[in-house]
Order: structure tokens, then C-alpha cells, then sequence
């Protein structure tokens, strides 16, 4: 029976008490060491075929008889007042079936209570106008036809000329700041924390605004049947955006159904109903056809979320042995015009180290820009790049080596919530990487100091995040009468092989093999309420209430078997599944094969439902790595090769080794972009974005993917849940940027402290420290 | 010396794409790629950028990769066109087909039918890349999940798939 | 933004393309800038003239003048040409053209194409900056975004030139011929142009109908028809470097090419041109004059790369660039060395 409890989760580095429904999980967590047949198992991909096919439909693809094509006209300017808006031209071209805009509205005109053709337009692609037309060109030469009035404003382009004294209004309604003291966290004090410490060091850093460049660009597409429209959604989150497009309409949620089957990249930036996901299904209602909205690349940057640039000052304290004292962390960030809340950029700081005396300040700025998203760790990225560069400095100023003082300062206790962990690996991670990358040796000469330009280094950087998932999320498998199974979760798989894994344990805990269970996501139909694809939350949610589900399952086939066995007086509890077949425990000759129970039951489906569990009391979930970089410099052009990463992460158990490779390489692609070419560059005179493409904005691209070793701790979580596992997707990117910043140092003995790594920082780096003799331009 | 042009309204194409002739009404203004997917139906080749930055929507034009979004329909008149979809034999895989599956060289999947088309046009040109002229071949196509070192393995793969099969 | 519709005709022959040709008639090759810019709206010509039906403008021929490459020769086809994968004197244009953009562009791209390319310059390509080379009043890089920018020869234009064949084949003394109506300057129909004066520097007085300021002396009824390689004398090498912030499918920070051809172990000619850092392929004088009758050794290298940079004028976030160019250049004579 359900039940109403109380459990925390961790998402995104902050801490929700969340009151749930739970019910009682039937399943006993399997041990660490537990023979598992699929589980554990690099396992590829269930939709392999599909992906590798282009047979997988994304929301791009949906393609419905008579559809209609939705685009937006966008603002050119970063601040400005409407004044008129003329469509009669637009209106008028044959193909237009409707234009909407701030004059003549479409028949809702908010959404999440902000008007989508407000009347003061504060970023560069905000929404001016909307078309509906036969085709994606007529659509585009109807928005050439729209002519806008508008009385341009000051703006404010970054977080430096939003916040300077006499800085001109991002918004004419409300001052720049959002919280100018900031979100603080504070434990002992920093006077004592100064006071003790035999060395200080004290460092200012900046990181760049980033661009998710999701390869299919956000969209959506609506059709109507009656009073129920279906919504093809690019989302990280179909049941979230079954709430905000019920929501935004103002109609039950039964009358809307959401499918996002494949998804080309989320990274944090794909959620619920957006301003092209209402027009389009509004505009399907008015014009009686299916519409389809989906974004330009160049609409992708200016509109669909960035990572915001940071401003942050570490300073640390330590005793002469390394032991911590202080870790004073402050943060400046910008979220854009209505961005809200900063990220947790003090989130590492807070957690990853034991250290009595600590405060993380994180104050946040609007600024004229589109409002900033969660990107892939929002917060730890940017605050981990600071806290683990500071860290490499304090070891060279008291002249240990960087994992020696980290190891001084492992906290084993959970730093901010005092009590113990489930686990935590971190421990082992670095003495595998460490063993693995051969830290204690001396770097590499085939490439060697002092014989032309190159000079090669090596870095450490670790890493904490949550991951731990928790109720709710449910599960619902059917079981048909030739024996297969359908397994129905309200998840999305955004490219993480949540399909898969999820098949994995449903199969392991029924004992079927892999093909005989079907596995259904990103539709919100024949699923009930799973979570969306964020916080690395997704497997350790709904990995148990699948085996809770199963275990259901087989309960009822139990007791059909136990009929058939002739043992009708025996319990459930007597029997175990083996191999296919169910088993008296007491006698062991007795024993019938699955499938012979279910070809009984004729057309009778067993469904069962199952149900995520509430996470421990009073212990803390999260997950740990440690990234270990090799790099090469060229002390002459600048230039910076990431030669190799040895990516250790500690996961609790992996449930399957192939696609947890590949997110680690993901995570460590995009944090070697992060580190070394991606970057947001806005004019300061027009404010308008000048990398608002992919080439100027340099993701990172097969030619510069270093060697990148993957190993996990691979002890399974028996406390954190019924499958013992936790979430990956975030943590690889977490640590790669101070990795490699802090590998350039020990090559060339320059501390990048501004993001990204490119030849025109690091030549400027190096000519001001000549001094240290390793300069050999041509003079 | 009047040339007969045609357009700007839509005129009659043939298109031969995959062995097929296809007969579409389209303007001088379509590119290839939409007229793949729009009118062909044709969705395997995927619209990343539209401007010859990303790869998604590499199709192999007479032999060789190019890039769909840039590639003006009309200007494929009399040109051998070969997408995704025309790829496997029935059921059966091709090889690099294969061995991006075995070593998961994907992630969200958008930018895979970009990827397949440019490591099938590479294998074809050159059997055995060394692992440099894997990356070099590959370096057309964008792929934001990161799945690069499972890419490279999974051509890496596929050549040794298809030396086998040549066998 | 939707390409404007335009109509489009296959070409028989050159002739009948440049008669054709006017500031709304343009000649379709490639495409892949073209087709880039008519969707962003920056060109919407009303016509297309499609070169590639037009015979025998595709392929590399030996002349007594020299090599001629068809200017419809797509990057790819002129890299793997033999010719020019065996001859040392023209190794920097193979390694530009190996590492010029993606497979997929270089076997769409053509040679001719990519000369006539217009400028990668942020401001050039957004369609809200009214940027002088569009026709507008000023630079908008010149005191803003700039560390792409030039260090020599801007103003009004501080747009760097994208090409790295171009700088490859002006340090091999390449020339282009070009086809154009009877009535001007083109005797038996056509005429040719050293690379040195194929490409102008920004001037206000050289400007087409729609006021953009082009980066060739090229007219808007004219179609370069091949790319002339001259024989080089016996022994000259030549060698080309790149440097990308990506490890691919970048344009180039700085490039150099060098050709030489020595006297003994001493310099008898040399070319030296540098990329990434000009509004055209930047042809280093003082360089060349500094090393003639030198050896190539490390105080005459110095000495050469000194006095390529002596006239840089970087911009303010592109300094680096003189450094830069420096090291390029220096890494182009030590493969010569």
C-alpha cells in the first residue's frame, strides 16, 4: 500500500526534502559481488539499429499530412521597445496560414507567467512574431515581409556591464541585480580559518558563457484530435512537459500526450513547453493541421540556453602539513534577462574536501541575454574549475604534490551534512587513476623538455556530484502470454542508453534473456510518472522501481507455478527463479520452465507496477572521480593538445560498462571543448552575438579527442538503493577543465585562471612569465 | 547567347537516389537536403546547422560525401545520390553499420547517419585507414555527445569487418 | 532565412556564362560560400549560372607556361592529383589543401571558388552588421571582436582573407585567367592575373553595383577560368603551415608559405606569404629581400621572420597574432631546412 514518507534527493547540487508516496519495495538489493547475468555486462545498445539505420525519429523527422511549418521572427537587437508591428504583407503571402505577434496575439499570450510578445524586447532572438505556413521557406519569406518598429535601449551585454555603477537597466522594471549579497553557505569562519593557516593563496578566475549545441536543435510539433493533442517534444522531460503544456492551455492533463522517442542532445537545455512548443500547438488548434516548430542553429544560440560565464575568487588556507583551513569561494554569475538563480558554483567547494571553515558566496546578475540553463553540472563545472586550480596552487606554494594533499584533505564524512556517506570510492578512484596513469612517475620523454617547442605536463582534478536519484518514479511491466515482457517507464532517453539499461535489469530480475523484453519510453501515455533526464538522476530512480515492478511479476507467475506444480499451500517465498525456470527451494526437482507457465494463461497479461523506494536517512548519496591529463604546449604558437585523460568514477555499481564508456567519453569530449575552444563572444557595441553558429563556436571535433582512459570504482551502493547504482551523466565533465589548466601549469608554469586555453591567452601568459626561462619565441 | 533558365518558380527534377529515379516539383532555392526529407521522405540525413558546419547531412554525391544542406537540388540532375536509407541490404547491416552498434559509437544518435555516410565514403577510398586517416576522414562531422574514441574504434572496426568479408 | 528565389541555368560553355553574367546573374560553382551566403541573405542574386556542365573547366593539364589547373577542380580531385603529390616545388599547395575545411567541403569545393571566397569576419556574416565591406560605413572589428582580425594591410576592412590555397599558390607565383567579354580587356577572350594583383586591398573606390567592396579585381561579369602554375626553376621547394585553435575544420589563425629555390646552400629566389593575417594572401617583401643570397640557417630564418612582422599593426585583442605569425613562419623554413 502506498504511503506518504518523507526523503531527500539531491538535484543539481542542492538538497530537496521532497514528501512522497512510496511504496514498499518487494526487492532485496543485490550484494555487492551478486552474479548478475546482463547486469554488469557491456551491453549494446537495444536501439541500435534504429540509431545506426536513420529509421529513429526524432521530433526533427515527425513529419503528418498537412503539417504546417511555425517560425518566429526574433529581435536583432539585445534591448529595445516595440513600438508597431506591420504583418499585412506577411499575411497576405499565399502559403501564410496565420501570423501572430504583440498586436494581434495568438488566443494565449503568457506562458510561466511571462508574456512571449512583451512590449520590451531584452535579448537578441527574442520573440517578436510568429508564422504558420505550408512550407519551411514560405514560412521564412513571410517573416522577411514583418516589419517591426522598435525604439532601441541601452543594454547590458556581461556580467561586467551589468553590474559596473552607472549600468544601463537590463530590464526598465527591475534593478540588475537578482541577489546582490548572494546565495551563501557558510560553516566554522573564515577569521579562524585565516588565522590558522600557515599558507595562504588567493585566485581570481573566469570561465566563458557556453552553448549546449544540442546537434538537433530544440522543436516541437502538435497535432489535434478533438480535445486531445499529441505533442512531439525534443525534451528531457516528457511528463514535465505534459504538466506545462497542460498547464499553459489550461486543460486537463489526460487531454495531453507527449512523445519524445529520440532526442539529438539535451544536455541540460531541453525541458518543458516553450514559447515554439505553445505556438505550435495553438496555432495547430486554430488552424485545424498539425504544426510543427522547430529552431535555426543560429536560434539554438541565441535562444535556447547557455551556460552563464563566471567571475570567482578562491582563496584557501592551509597548515604547513596541507591540512585545510579555509576555503573561501565567491562567485559572480549572469543569467541573462530572466534568469533567475545563479547556479551552485560553491557547490564543490562546500563538499569536496574536509575543511572546518568554509564559505561560498554565489551573487547573480541580469544581463541582456536569453535566460541561462542548466548545462551539464550547472554550477560544479564552473566552481570545480576554480576550487581545483586554487588547490594546485596551494601544493606548489607548500611544495607537495597535488594528490598528496588532496588525500590530506579526503573528507569521509559528508562535509555540509555531517553525517556518512552510502559510499564514497573517491578514495580508490585516485589510487586507480593514479596507478593507471602512472602519476608517481616522471612525465613521458618521447616527447621531451627542451627539444623544440612542445613541453608536456600532467594534472589532477577530482570531483563530487549527487546522482542519487530517489522517489518518485515508477515502473509497469506486462508480462504476454508467449513469455516476453513490455516495460513501460516514464523516462526519455537522451542518448545515455537509458533504454538499454533499463532492458537490462528488467530482463536480469525476470530472467529472460535481453530481446524478450521490450522496453517503451518518452511517451507519456502508456507510462505513468518517471523523471526527467536531469542530475544524473534518471538510472538510480528508475533502475529499482523496474525490479520492483519484475519482482511483482514473478510473484504472480510464482503462484500460477506453484498451482501448476501442485503446491498450491507453499509461499512465494519458497521459490526462486533460476535460469528460466521457477524453482521449489525445497525440493529443487520440482520446478517448471517460465514459459510453460505463461503459455498457460492464454490471453491473461500479468501487469504489475512498481515504485522507487525513498532514499536512506541521514546519509548522503553522491558520486566521486578523479581525472588525471597529460598535455603538450607550444610554448612558441600557444597551441594546446590534450594528449590523454585517465577518467576514473566511482558509480556504485555499473550497470552497463559499454554506455557508461561512452558517457565518460562524452563528458570529457565536452570538457576538453569547454577547457580549450568553446566560447560565447558577444559584441560590446551592438551586443549582438558574433558565435552564434558552429564555427565560430568550436565544439570539439574528432581531430582533437585525446586518449581518454575510462575505469570505475564499480562497487555497488548497497545502501542507496535496491541496484546499489547512481548517475554518470554530469560527473565526467566536472573535473576535465582544471585537469588540463592544471596540467599546462606544471608544463609550462603558467596558471590559466581564464577559460578557454586558446593560443592568444596562453601567449600572453607566457610572454609575461619569461622569466622563467622556457620562452624561445624567435626575437 | 539567351540561357534557357529555369525557375524561380518550381520546376520538374529527376533525382537518382539510391538506385531509384525520383521525380519531384521543386524550386531552383531547395537544397538537397530538404528535398530528401520533405519530399522523399527521406529523414535519415538530419538538419544541424544549415550551413555546412556540422555533418549531419552528409550524403555521398557521385562517389564522394558531401554536405546536403549546402548542395542545391537542382545541381544534383544526372548525379548518383546515396543517403542512410539506402545503406543496408534488407535486413543485414553494413559492416560499419555493424560495428558502430558492437562499440557504441553514437550517443544521442541525431548526427549517426552523417557519421556512416562519411566512414562508408572513407572505407571505400581507402580499406585500411591508419588511425591519423580515421580522424582526418572523420573530421567533417560534429558529433556534441562526444562519442569520438567509439567512432574512430567503430571505423577502425568496420575495416577490419570488411578486409574479412573481401577475404 | 529562406534563400530569395532565383532561376538557374547549366552552362555549355564559358563564353556563353560570362555573357550572362551581371551584378544579379552569378556564376555557381561550388557553393559552399555561396549557397551559405544567399541563406543568410547576404547575396540573393536572381540567376545562377551553373559551371560545372561546362566542359574541361575541371582537371590539372601541363602547359608550356606551366600547370593549369581548371578552376571547377574540386580541392579534393587537385590534392590527390600525382603531379602535384610528387613535385617538392608544389608540396605547400597540397598540404593547403589538405588542410583547408572537411572532406566533405573539399570534394564539393572548387579551386576557383575558393579564391573568390568572401570574408569569415563575424560582423561580414551577420546579417544585422552593416559592415563596410557590405556596402555600410565602417569596420565594425576594428574596435571591437578582433582577435581573428588582420595585423597587416586593414582599413577599411580588417576581415582577414579565408583561403589557404590562395596563400599557398601566390608563393608559387600562381596567376589565374580569366574570362570576360570581348569588349574589355580580354584578348582572345580572356586574360591573366598574377595572384599578386588578383586580390585588392579594401578601397573605397572598388565597389560592385550592390556596394559590396569585393575582395578580387574580379567583376561581377567575369569567371576565372583556370589557375596557372609556372614552371619553377630546378630544385624549388616550397612548404605551407597552418595553425587552428580546433585540430580541423577551422579557418587559420596565421599560415605561411614559403617557396624557395637555392643557389648552392644559399637563397636564390624565395617567396613568403602569410595567411590569416590580411585582408589578402600577405605577401612578406621584406622577408624575402632579407634572405636572398642568405643561407637558411637559424640567424637568417630570424632575421627573414623578423622582417616579415616588422609593419604588423595588431589590432587590440589580436597581438598574439604577430607572434604567431613569426612561429609559422619560422615552422615553414625548418621544413624547408
Amino acid at each position: 500500500m502506498p504511503k506518504i514518507r518523507k526523503t531527500k534527493v539531491e538535484f543539481e547540487g542542492r538538497i530537496e526534502e521532497r514528501e512522497v508516496i512510496v511504496e514498499e519495495e518487494h526487492v532485496e538489493t543485490w550484494p555487492r559481488g551478486a552474479t548478475l547475468r546482463l547486469v554488469g555486462k557491456p551491453t549494446p545498445r537495444v536501439d541500435g539499429v534504429a540509431r545506426v539505420s536513420g529509421r529513429a525519429l526524432y521530433t526533427h523527422d515527425v513529419q503528418l499530412p498537412r503539417m504546417l511549418i511555425g517560425r518566429f521572427l526574433r529581435s536583432p537587437h539585445p534591448h529595445a521597445r516595440i513600438k508597431a508591428v506591420d504583418s499585412a504583407k506577411a499575411e497576405a503571402l499565399p502559403g501564410v496560414a496565420l501570423v501572430w505577434h504583440r498586436y494581434h496575439p495568438a488566443p494565449i499570450a503568457t506562458l510561466e507567467g511571462r508574456e512571449i510578445f512583451p512590449e520590451e524586447v531584452a535579448y537578441e532572438g527574442a520573440e517578436v512574431a510568429f508564422v504558420a505556413a505550408r512550407d519551411d521557406r514560405t514560412a521564412e519569406d513571410a517573416l522577411a515581409l514583418i516589419n517591426v518598429t522598435y525604439e532601441l535601449l541601452p543594454f547590458a551585454f556581461d556580467l561586467e556591464s551589468a553590474t559596473a555603477e552607472d549600468a544601463p537597466k537590463v530590464l526598465l522594471d527591475e534593478g540588475n541585480w537578482v541577489s546582490r549579497e548572494g546565495d551563501v553557505y557558510q560553516r566554522g569562519d573564515v577569521g579562524t580559518g585565516l588565522g590558522d593557516a600557515d599558507e595562504v593563496v588567493e585566485l581570481t578566475f573566469t570561465t566563458p558563457i557556453a552553448s549546449h549545441c544540442c546537434l538537433e536543435t530544440h522543436g516541437s510539433a502538435a497535432s489535434w484530435e478533438g480535445d486531445q493533442v499529441t505533442v512531439w517534444h525534443s525534451t528531457q522531460s516528457v511528463f514535465g512537459t505534459r504538466s506545462s503544456v497542460a498547464d499553459a492551455l489550461g486543460i486537463p492533463m489526460d487531454k495531453v500526450r507527449v512523445i519524445s522517442d529520440y532526442i539529438g542532445g539535451g544536455f541540460g537545455s531541453k525541458w518543458g513547453a516553450e514559447p515554439y512548443t505553445l505556438m505550435a500547438i495553438l496555432a495547430a488548434r486554430e488552424t485545424r493541421r498539425p504544426v510543427k516548430a522547430v529552431l535555426g542553429r543560429e536560434e539554438e544560440h541565441l535562444a535556447a540556453g547557455y551556460r552563464p560565464g563566471s567571475w570567482q575568487r578562491v582563496r584557501l588556507g592551509a597548515r604547513e602539513d596541507g591540512t585545510l583551513t579555509l576555503i573561501e569561494h565567491d562567485a559572480k554569475v549572469a543569467t541573462g534577462a530572466f534568469g533567475g538563480g545563479g547556479p551552485v558554483i560553491g557547490g564543490p567547494s562546500k563538499d569536496l574536501y574536509a575543511c572546518p571553515n568554509v564559505r561560498t558566496v554565489v551573487r547573480t546578475s541580469r544581463t541582456n541575454a536569453d535566460h541561462a540553463r542548466a548545462f551539464r553540472a550547472p554550477g560544479y563545472v564552473e566552481g570545480t574549475f576554480a576550487l581545483e586550480g586554487a588547490m594546485d596552487a596551494l601544493a606548489h606554494k607548500l611544495g607537495m604534490d597535488p594528490l598528496t594533499l588532496r588525500m590530506k584533505n579526503y573528507a569521509e564524512m559528508s562535509p555540509s551534512r555531517g553525517g556518512p556517506y552510502t559510499f564514497k570510492g573517491l578514495r580508490q578512484a585516485y589510487e586507480m587513476g593514479a596507478e593507471r596513469f602512472g602519476w608517481s612517475r616522471a612525465v613521458p620523454t618521447d616527447l621531451p623538455n627542451g627539444q623544440g617547442p612542445w613541453r608536456r605536463g600532467r594534472g589532477i582534478a577530482s570531483q563530487i556530484w549527487g546522482g542519487g536519484g530517489g522517489p518518485p518514479a515508477n515502473a509497469i511491466v506486462r508480462l504476454l502470454p508467449d513469455g516476453t515482457a513490455e516495460l513501460s517507464v516514464g523516462v526519455q532517453d537522451i542518448g545515455t542508453g537509458t533504454k538499454t539499461v533499463l532492458t537490462q535489469v528488467a530482463a536480469e530480475e525476470l530472467g529472460l534473456p535481453l530481446e524478450a523484453v521490450r522496453c517503451i519510453i518518452g511517451d507519456t501515455l502508456p507510462a505513468p510518472y518517471g523523471p526527467g533526464s536531469g542530475g544524473s538522476v534518471t538510472l538510480a530512480s528508475t533502475t529499482p522501481a523496474v525490479r520492483s515492478a519484475c519482482r511483482e511479476v514473478l510473484r504472480q507467475v510464482i503462484a500460477l507455478a506453484a498451482v501448476m506444480l501442485g503446491l498450491e499451500d507453499a509461499s512465494v517465498d519458497d521459490f526462486d527463479v533460476e535460469r528460466g525456470d521457477i524453482v521449489y527451494r525445497k525440493d529443487p526437482d520440482r520446478r517448471l520452465a517460465f514459459a510453460r507457465v505463461t503459455a498457460k494463461m492464454g490471453d491473461y497479461t500479468i501487469v504489475a507496477k512498481g515504485a522507487r523506494g525513498p532514499n536512506p536517512d541521514d546519509k548522503a548519496v553522491n558520486t566521486f572521480g578523479a581525472h588525471f591529463a597529460e598535455v603538450a604546449v607550444n610554448v612558441e604558437t600557444g597551441q594546446l593538445r590534450v594528449e590523454r585523460i585517465v577518467a576514473v568514477h566511482d558509480i556504485g555499481r555499473v550497470v552497463n560498462p559499454l554506455t557508461a564508456t561512452s558517457q565518460v567519453y562524452g563528458g570529457v569530449m565536452m570538457g576538453v571543448g569547454y577547457a580549450t575552444t568553446e566560447e560565447r563572444i558577444i559584441d560590446p557595441a551592438t551586443g549582438l552575438q558574433l558565435t552564434a553558429n558552429l564555427e565560430d563556436y568550436k565544439v570539439p571535433l574528432v581531430t582533437d579527442t585525446p586518449a581518454i582512459e575510462v575505469l570505475f570504482v564499480d562497487v555497488a551502493d548497497t545502501e542507496a538503493n535496491s541496484v546499489g547504482s547512481k548517475g554518470l551523466g554530469e560527473p565526467p565533465i566536472i573535473p576535465v577543465a582544471a585537469a588540463i589548466a592544471n596540467a599546462v601549469f606544471d608544463a609550462v608554469g603558467v596558471r590559466v585562471t581564464d577559460l578557454p586555453i586558446t593560443p592568444d591567452r596562453l601567449l600572453a601568459l607566457l610572454s609575461r612569465a619569461s622569466n622563467a626561462g622556457f620562452s624561445k619565441e624567435v626575437e | 547567347m539567351t540561357m534557357p533558365f529555369r525557375g524561380p518558380a518550381a520546376v520538374p527534377l529527376v533525382l537518382h537516389v539510391n538506385g531509384e529515379d525520383f521525380h519531384v516539383f521543386v524550386e531552383p532555392r531547395r537544397t538537397l537536403l530538404s528535398v530528401l526529407r520533405e519530399e522523399l521522405g527521406l529523414t535519415g540525413a538530419k538538419l544541424g546547422c544549415g550551413h555546412g558546419q556540422c555533418g549531419a547531412c552528409t550524403v555521398i554525391l557521385d562517389g564522394e560525401t558531401a554536405y546536403a544542406c549546402l548542395t542545391l537540388a537542382i545541381d544534383c540532375e544526372d548525379r548518383e545520390i546515396r543517403t542512410i536509407e539506402g545503406l543496408m541490404r534488407g535486413d543485414s547491416l553494413h559492416p560499419v553499420q555493424e560495428a558502430l552498434i558492437a562499440h557504441d559509437g553514437y550517443q544521442c544518435g541525431f548526427c549517426t547517419p552523417g557519421q556512416v555516410m562519411s566512414a562508408v565514403s572513407l572505407l571505400e577510398h581507402n580499406p585500411r585507414p591508419t588511425d591519423d586517416e580515421i580522424r582526418e576522414g572523420m573530421a567533417g562531422n560534429v558529433c556534441r555527445c562526444g562519442a569520438y574514441p567509439n567512432i574512430i574504434a567503430s571505423v577502425a572496426a568496420a575495416a577490419e569487418l570488411m578486409a574479412a568479408e573481401g577475404d | 532565412m529562406a534563400m530569395h528565389p532565383f532561376a538557374y541555368a547549366n552552362a555549355n560553355s564559358l563564353e556563353e556564362a560570362a555573357a550572362n553574367l551581371d551584378g544579379e546573374t552569378r556564376p555557381l560553382a561550388g557553393g559552399t560560400d555561396l549557397v551559405a551566403l544567399m541563406k543568410d541573405g547576404l547575396v540573393a542574386p536572381k540567376r545562377l549560372v551553373n559551371l560545372k556542365t561546362v566542359p574541361g573547366l575541371a582537371g590539372v593539364v601541363a602547359h608550356a607556361d606551366g600547370l593549369h589547373i581548371g578552376a571547377l577542380t574540386t580541392l579534393s580531385n587537385l590534392a590527390s592529383n600525382p603531379e602535384l603529390q610528387e613535385r617538392r616545388d608544389l608540396a605547400a599547395l597540397v598540404e593547403a589543401l589538405e588542410e583547408s575545411a572537411t572532406p566533405q567541403l573539399r570534394h564539393t569545393a572548387t579551386i576557383g571558388g575558393n579564391l573568390l571566397q568572401w570574408p569569415r569576419c563575424w560582423y561580414f556574416r551577420n546579417p544585422q552588421v552593416p559592415c563596410w565591406r557590405k556596402g555600410g560605413r565602417r569596420c565594425f572589428a576594428f574596435q571591437g571582436e578582433n582577435k581573428y582580425h588582420t595585423i597587416f594591410g586593414g582599413g577599411p576592412c580588417f576581415a582577414p582573407h579565408p583561403s589557404d590555397p590562395s596563400v599557398a599558390l601566390m608563393a608559387l607565383d600562381a596567376s589565374v585567367l580569366v574570362v570576360g567579354p570581348q569588349d574589355r580587356d580580354h584578348r582572345n577572350g580572356f586574360r591573366v592575373v598574377p595572384l599578386a594583383e588578383f586580390f585588392v586591398l579594401p578601397r573605397r573606390d572598388h565597389e560592385w553595383a550592390d556596394g559590396y567592396h569585393p575582395v578580387t579585381l574580379l567583376e561581377t561579369d567575369e569567371i576565372v577560368a583556370a589557375v596557372v602554375v609556372p614552371q619553377a626553376a630546378d630544385g624549388a621547394r616550397s612548404a605551407f603551415v597552418k595553425v587552428m585553435e580546433r585540430g580541423a575544420w577551422d579557418f587559420a589563425l596565421v599560415s605561411a608559405a614559403v617557396s624557395l629555390t637555392m643557389d648552392g646552400n644559399r637563397v636564390a629566389a624565395s617567396r613568403v606569404v602569410l595567411g590569416g593575417v590580411a585582408p589578402i594572401p600577405w605577401r612578406a617583401n621584406q622577408a624575402e629581400a632579407a634572405l636572398r643570397g642568405e643561407r637558411v640557417s637559424e640567424d637568417g630564418v630570424a632575421r627573414a621572420v623578423r622582417a616579415a612582422v616588422a609593419d604588423a599593426r595588431p589590432l587590440g585583442h589580436n597581438e598574439y597574432k604577430v607572434a604567431l605569425a613569426k612561429q609559422a613562419l619560422a615552422q615553414a623554413f625548418r621544413a624547408l631546412a
